[in-house]
């Protein structure tokens, strides 16, 4: 019997594994563009580099000029990057650098202008790190840079709530420092009583003992505070809201969020760029094969391969049918939570997921945690069978989401609970930083799949919903059509599916087919090399975002050219989402809180991560 | 002993133990609660297509109080892991507990610093059900292992709680935890 365990052989030392390719000093830019040459023209020798890099504009800025590049930026009418999409940090110390240990990373991203600008900010090293906040210009910043706190250990000064934001107050580090170990146990393939692995057990766990609660900033004891989860039958997952009431009427809402923090990046950066995809499935369940996709373009996007032509359609096929289950899922849950006429509608919901499910299950063996995308195109081809019964899906589905709207949309009771509640205004939405349906659901006109395509989208005709309202009600009527316009790609992508190989020939990234291991010895060899060392990528740092069902799903890579991620950050759409949740409930009724909660459609495996 | 041919049609005889059984056995109520991506196939059991209801499960209490069983569904958090023992504490007696794929019951894919390596570290385990998720078939085969246990119960296992009832301001609480009632031997 085997019985050797991780201990005794470190699979991680083999020589010859993860040759460093490291960068001198950081991934800089080169070239200019008309943007970056525009703040090199304001700001001259206080900008540390300002060009191109992997194709993204990438400006280094000192921390002392932080604040008033992303003023200028934002308000320059040459540049007018109104959103800051996402906040990061790197933390070098295992880069054969000396100085500068962290780099805070920022998105910023011109809705007018479908641009996209990354910002890095070198912190001068000392025992606390630390950085001016960006809230103040970008409301949106708040929650990434609680975050960033939380995990990283980097301050924000002039930041508005400097609380930890996803794990327990009292954590003792900051667990994406690269200091900090994994964590988790040893698994031993066999154990007996006698082995000392077997004292690890348990040790891992805390003690079950709650913390005498506390009262979030701003919030007034004269008011009445009520608890809201984590267990609560309407948060959809395991959030926690607190909530500081006036009679029924909402005075605060604080959001309590780590309950299902499962360590997704840094578990990132200790597994190989292949491995991590199922990971992917795992963060925002459902919708799966956008997580996969979204992963695999930004690791394809650094390793600068081009998937062929019917990989690129199953991709998009897959997404948006997951587009159409999230949306489902989405419905039936909202309508559960609003309205009494719920239960139904849930069973009807589900009967169509279940047969989307159904073709997931057909095309790659599992229903809800693919895995079916990798690096270089997808893992399999369609079974024969498969396009027939996605057409009979097809020509049920139209005539279903009308049966939804006909069960909703004039609905006295459904009106009434969502007209008007939740409102978010244009310029709300973008300040805070808000993407996909929330976004379009206050007029602001961007798809990532039509204003920065990627995965072939260009080459699809289907409209964006766009709604000013803003308001739940809009939200619904926009997904709704959204449903609508994901059938009209299917259908598209059945037309036009291609003949050819469904993934990159090149041996190196993806496996060789299983028949030739039997009589080759060379793609043995590489199937065994790609199977325990995995393939590498160039040193580097790459942001891809796209548009999942939520909203705005990026991936942040920072590259050492190793087989495994340096840094893998993941931008969640429905965190950034979420926060917009105290925006839309204050001064509303108790009961406006549930219906915006499931306008904002969170999932709480991505909010968490 | 005979006395089934001496009554009259319509009555039947059992022993206390099995009826009692027999009835939680059919009407075993989840906790309402999911967790992670399992708790999606956990909804998927109980909606139209798989029925959960053919097994008396379909009412998922919103209340701990109300619930019989704790489906486990998805992986267990450090900041979650005092909820869930609350949770369980706070259900009545006698009740079970369904640990569903295999980040409830071992971790999982989260071999990590914020992941508790399965559920059983906090609460007693009835049945574990491997998979990630695990099918909603498997789920239901799981609540058919655990009618077999609840078969199989009898009423000595049962502990008598006669602990006095606490009564406390709210501005004598130092913490929640000073709340438990202290369990009798
Ligand atoms: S077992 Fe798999 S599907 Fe279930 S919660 Fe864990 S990762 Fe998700």
């Amino acid at each position: 019997m085997l019985n050797v365990s991780p201990r005794t052989r470190a699979y991680e030392t083999l020589p010859g594994l993860n040759p460093l390719g490291i960068p001198a000093v950081a991934p800089l830019p080169s070239g200019e563009s008309p943007d970056t040459a525009r703040i090199v023209e304001r700001f001259g020798t206080a900008l540390l580099a300002a060009g191109l890099h992997n194709g993204q504009q990438v400006v280094y800025v000192a921390p002392g000029q932080l604040v008033a590049l992303a003023e200028f930026v934002r308000q320059d009418p040459q540049l007018c990057y109104e959103a800051l999409i996402d906040v990061s940090a790197v933390d070098r110390s295992e880069l054969p650098v000396s100085d500068q240990r962290f780099h805070t990373v920022y998105q910023l991203r011109s809705y007018a202008r479908k641009q996209h600008l990354t910002v890095v900010c070198p912190l001068a090293d000392s025992g606390r790190p630390s950085v001016p906040s960006l809230a103040g210009v970008f409301a949106g910043a708040t929650w990434p840079e609680r975050e960033v706190w939380d995990l990283m250990g980097i301050r924000f000064t002039g930041h508005p709530d400097p609380r930890r934001i996803l794990m327990p107050e009292s954590w003792p580090n900051h667990p994406l420092q690269k200091q900090v170990p994994v964590g988790g146990e040893e698994v031993p393939f066999t154990l007996t009583w006698s082995d000392p692995e077997f004292e690890s057990f348990g040790k891992q766990v805390l003690a079950a003992e709650s913390k005498p609660p506390v009262l979030p900033p701003g919030m007034n004891r004269e008011n009445m505070i009520i608890n809201m989860g984590p267990h609560h039958p309407s948060t959809h997952g395991v959030l926690r809201l607190v909530v500081e009431l006036d009679g029924e009427t909402v005075v605060n809402v604080d959001p309590d969020l780590g309950y299902l923090h499962s360590g997704f990046e840094k578990t990132g950066e200790n597994k190989r760029y292949k491995d991590f995809v199922y990971y992917t499935d795992r963060m925002d369940y459902l919708s799966a094969m956008s997580n996969n996709m979204g992963y695999c373009l930004t690791v394809e996007k650094l390793l600068g391969i081009a998937v062929p032509a019917r990989g690129q359609v199953l991709r998009v096929l897959m997404a948006e049918l997951q587009r159409l289950a999230s949306h489902l899922f989405w419905l039936s849950t909202h309508v559960l939570d609003v309205s009494g006429t719920g239960m139904a509608l849930l069973m009807y919901a589900t009967r169509e997921r279940e047969r989307i499910l159904d073709l997931f299950e057909m095309a790659c063996g599992a229903r809800l945690t693919v895995g079916y995308m990798r690096v270089g195109g997808v893992s399999r081809d369609l079974p024969p069978a498969f396009l027939g019964h996605l057409d009979a899906f097809l020509r049920a589905m139209a005539e279903r989401i009308d049966d939804y709207e006909r069960m909703l949309t004039n609905g006295p009771l459904w009106e009434e609970r969502l007209r008007g509640v939740g409102h978010i205004s244009r310029e709300q939405a973008i300040n805070l930083g808000l993407t996909g349906p929330m976004l379009r659901g206050s007029g602001v006109d961007w798809d990532l799949r039509r204003d920065a395509p990627y995965g072939g989208y260009e080459q699809y005709d289907f409209k964006v919903p766009v709604f000013s309202e803003g308001d739940s009600y809009a939200r619904y009527l926009l997904r709704m059509e959204e449903m609508r316009q994901s059938l009209r790609i299917i259908r598209q992508a059945v037309d036009r599916l291609p003949d050819g190989p469904f993934r990159v020939e090149d041996r190196k990234i993806t496996p060789p087919p299983r028949a030739e291991l039997d009589i080759s010895m060379e793609a043995l060899i590489h199937h065994f090399k790609l199977m325990t060392e995995g393939f590498q990528a160039p040193p580097g740092m790459v942001y891809h975002g796209i548009e999942s069902s939520k909203g705005e799903l990026g991936f942040f890579v920072y590259s050492d050219g190793s087989a495994k991620p340096y840094r893998l950050h993941v931008r969640g759409p429905s965190f950034n989402n979420l926060f917009a949740i105290s925006n839309m409930s204050k001064g509303a009724m108790l009961s406006d809180i549930v219906t915006n909660i499931g306008s904002i459609d969170i999932v709480l495996g991505e909010v968490d991560r | 002993m005979g006395l089934e041919e001496k009554l009259p049609e319509g009555i039947l005889t059992t022993q206390l133990e099995t009826l009692v059984n027999w009835s939680r056995e059919n009407s075993t109520w989840p906790l309402l609660f999911g967790l992670a991506c399992c708790a999606i196939e956990m909804i998927a059991t109980g909606s139209a297509r798989h029925d959960i209801s053919r097994y008396g499960s379909e009412l998922f209490r919103a209340s701990p109080r109300q619930a019989d069983l704790m489906i486990v569904s998805g992986r267990v958090s450090n900041k979650m892991a005092p909820v869930i023992k609350r949770l369980h504490d706070q259900m009545s007696e006698p009740k079970w507990v369904i640990a569903m794929g295999i980040c409830a019951s071992a971790g999982g894919p989260f071999n990590n610093y914020a992941i508790v390596q399965g559920v059983d570290k906090l609460i007693p385990v009835d049945v574990y059900v491997p998979g990630c998720p695990p099918r909603p078939e498997s789920l239901l085969y799981a609540l058919d292992r655990l009618r077999a246990k609840q078969g199989k119960e009898t009423f000595r296992t049962y502990v008598d709680f006669k602990a006095p009832p606490l009564s406390k301001q709210p501005d004598e609480i130092s913490s929640l935890e000073s709340l438990r009632r202290p369990q009798l031997a």
